[in-house]
């Protein structure tokens, strides 16, 4: 499924992301322990109730973050294009922010746009591949399916 | 004996209407043409389509015929790049480059195809044959569970994802418990009680599903695709000799075998298709050793992975069904889908709603019929899809799964939380944590959660009475034993 995962060049050292990973898990564990802990309930249906559950996961999983922490895993490998999932992310996030002012033709525009050119397109044909995709959804999404989708302000343009 | 045929005859009276005909002709085309595209697979097409079915009303029959298509018509696509560029389209067409690619190579490529959609035909065939006796009679022995017996059933299920693919065993149960720990978010159904919303009102309903799976597999995907921003080159088919129909009866006692391994493994729950593929090549290669033509290009190196891939991918389908407890990531997708209609696949599937099930398996007769037939003389447009630019496919693929997940809820708050899975679906892939348990402890947290409450409450609390039963005692042994044999190095070292 994924050509991409990092195999490569990859040491090990002691303060490996599998330590802190651990860490974490551990700490999310006792923050599911805590949250559960402070559950008030009103009348009990059955003689677990809504915590015990929960208590057993968080303890499961701090057991795997301990295991985890002992292990001398691989250090965390890098991506070879660091900026780019950065951006990426970036991108996603002031589209689901904008999407329903600008409305899906335009935002959509604009972000296949935006990682065209994070996969390494031209301008001129990331141009092109935003300008089809956004138009090619809108006319998927709203003409064929029938489905909502914000407008946005060129409503007018199409006829919608 | 002669139920079965009935059921089976109503099955075909839903798979037949043209709408879900044509759906499952769409599913079978979207499947081979994902097998082939690196960084797409079954679960991130099938997370994909997902919210079109919710958003479109599709009837659930309708929707599962679909997406099971995708499914299954995924495994006549990974052997393409196997065979051609020496890249498995997916990790269980691994064992299909062995003996595919030096086919390739020396320009009987198209025979490798041919040959490896035949095995796939002969396989999914079969095993859906199978399924059609062996579901009812599983189901049958299912319907005497006890919720004490489920509780045994799943945590066994849960405890095989460390036994099975190549992570750390840690790593995957703890996936399995954070995919627990998403589910359980939202109203407690039992007391009403809020549980781990942090105050968000769009968090009452709990997590989507669509929007964790998109997350995970569609967009984590991306995010992992940019660092590399992979580029793939065209293949050439190759002319050489065609395949001549001594050769295909050459590899048939090679299917058959394959058949048997491949839907036997994909019963189990736990091991998937790329085991499957694994052993049935193995086992070939061992029973003719003395000829030494295997990875030199054999052709029954093709055949045999190939229809031990679709025979398992089928045989994951008997559990999901007949229990409802998926085996696979991907299965454990197509259960999240049947949940989202409010279906609860089990025992009782298959007589509370015999359309979905029966459609569902008449359907897959039909689909892989349409599969041979698509792939034989097809082949080379669905190879030529590889020559489509990153830059042009990935932006539609982000795009879509944004609109889809917007259409279900018209909500931009499920887009960020969406975004928040894929960012670490990413730095899960990259720490070697598998997501597969995410999903299937997301789908199987609360129904364990509702089972071990009303075990304990007709045991009133004592919780010896969860291993009471003969079942129950197997199956904890067994969940016991799948516990520790991944540990069982380290506790030999200390």
């Amino acid at each position: 499924m994924s050509a991409g995962s990092a195999e490569g060049a990859r040491g090990t050292s002691i303060v490996s992301a599998d330590r802190i990973l651990g860490l974490l898990l551990i700490i999310l564990a006792a923050l599911v322990f805590w949250s559960a802990q402070s559950l008030i309930v009103p009348f009990a249906a059955d003689p677990l109730g809504p915590k015990g559950f929960p208590y057993a996961v968080a303890v499961i999983l701090a057991i795997c973050g301990a295991l985890i922490l002992l292990e001398r895993g691989p250090a965390f490998a890098w991506p070879e294009r660091r900026a780019a999932p950065f951006l990426l992310v970036l991108a996603m996030v002031a589209y689901a922010l904008l999407l329903e002012t600008l409305g899906f033709i335009l935002a959509t525009t604009a972000l296949a746009l935006g990682v065209a050119l994070l996969f390494g397109a031209g301008p001129w044909p990331a141009l092109a591949t935003g300008a089809v995709t956004g138009l090619a959804l809108w006319a998927l999404f709203d003409k064929l399916l029938d489905l909502p989708l914000p407008q946005g302000p060129i409503r007018g343009f199409l006829g919608a | 004996m002669m139920d079965t045929f009935a059921a089976l005859g109503g099955g075909f009276a839903v798979a037949l209407v043209p709408t879900n005909l044509a759906l499952a002709f769409l599913g079978c085309v979207i499947g081979t043409a994902i097998g082939v595209l690196p960084g797409i697979g079954p679960l991130n097409a099938i997370a994909l389509l997902l919210p079109f079915c919710l958003a479109l009303r599709l009837p659930p029959e309708s929707a599962l015929i679909l997406l099971a298509a995708v499914y299954y018509g995924s495994g006549y696509g990974g052997r393409i790049t196997a065979i051609l560029l020496n890249m498995p389209g997916e990790p269980s067409a691994v064992l299909t480059t062995l003996d595919g690619h030096p086919l390739a190579r020396q320009g009987r490529g198209g025979a490798a195809l041919a040959i490896s959609g035949i095995g796939s035909f002969v396989g999914a065939t079969l095993s859906v044959i199978l399924m059609s006796f062996l579901s009812v009679p599983l189901a049958r022995v299912a319907v005497a569970f006890s919720p004490a017996d489920y509780v045994a059933l799943i945590a066994f299920a849960l405890s095989l994802l460390g036994a099975v693919g190549g992570a750390s065993a840690p790593k995957a149960w703890a996936a399995g418990c954070l995919g627990i720990l998403l589910a359980l978010i939202g109203v407690d159904s039992g007391t009403g009680v809020e549980r781990f919303t942090a105050g968000s009102l769009e968090l009452l309903g709990g997590v989507d599903f669509t929007v964790l799976a998109v997350g995970l597999f569609a967009i984590g995907e991306i995010l992992l695709l940019i660092e590399t921003s992979l580029r793939t080159e065209a293949a050439k088919l190759g002319g050489g000799k065609r395949l001549s129909l001594r050769e295909i009866l050459f590899c048939l006692p090679a299917m058959l075998r394959a058949t048997g391994i491949g839907f036997v493994i994909g019963v189990l729950p736990g091991a998937g298709a790329s085991v499957a593929s694994a052993l049935s090549y193995t086992a070939e290669k061992r029973l003719h050793e003395s000829k030494d033509t295997f990875g030199k290009g054999d052709l029954r190196g093709v055949a045999a992975p190939e229809t031990a891939d679709n025979a398992a991918q089928i045989g994951n389908l008997v559990p999901m069904l007949s229990l409802g407890i998926p085996g696979s990531g991907t299965t454990a997708v197509l259960l999240g889908a049947l949940l989202m209609y409010n279906i609860t696949p089990g025992p009782l599937l298959f007589t509370q709603r015999p359309d979905v099930a029966w459609g569902l398996i008449a359907s897959m007769y039909i689909g892989n019929a349409m599969l041979l037939l698509l792939n034989l003389p097809l082949v080379g447009v669905f190879a030529r899809l590889l020559s489509v630019p990153a830059w042009v496919l990935y932006p539609g693929v982000l795009a879509l799964s944004f609109g889809g997940v917007y259409a279900v809820s018209n909500s931009a708050f499920d887009l960020l939380m969406a975004i928040g899975f894929g960012i670490m679906g990413w730095l899960f892939r990259k720490l070697d944590i598998p997501l597969v348990p995410i999903v299937l402890g997301f789908v199987l947290g609360r129904m364990l959660e509702d089972n071990l409450r009303r075990a304990l409450a007709l045991s009133d609390g004592s919780v010896m009475e969860l291993a009471a039963s003969p079942v129950s005692i197997v199956l904890w042994g067994m969940t016991v034993v799948a516990v520790l044999w991944p540990l069982r190095a380290k506790i030999w070292k200390n």
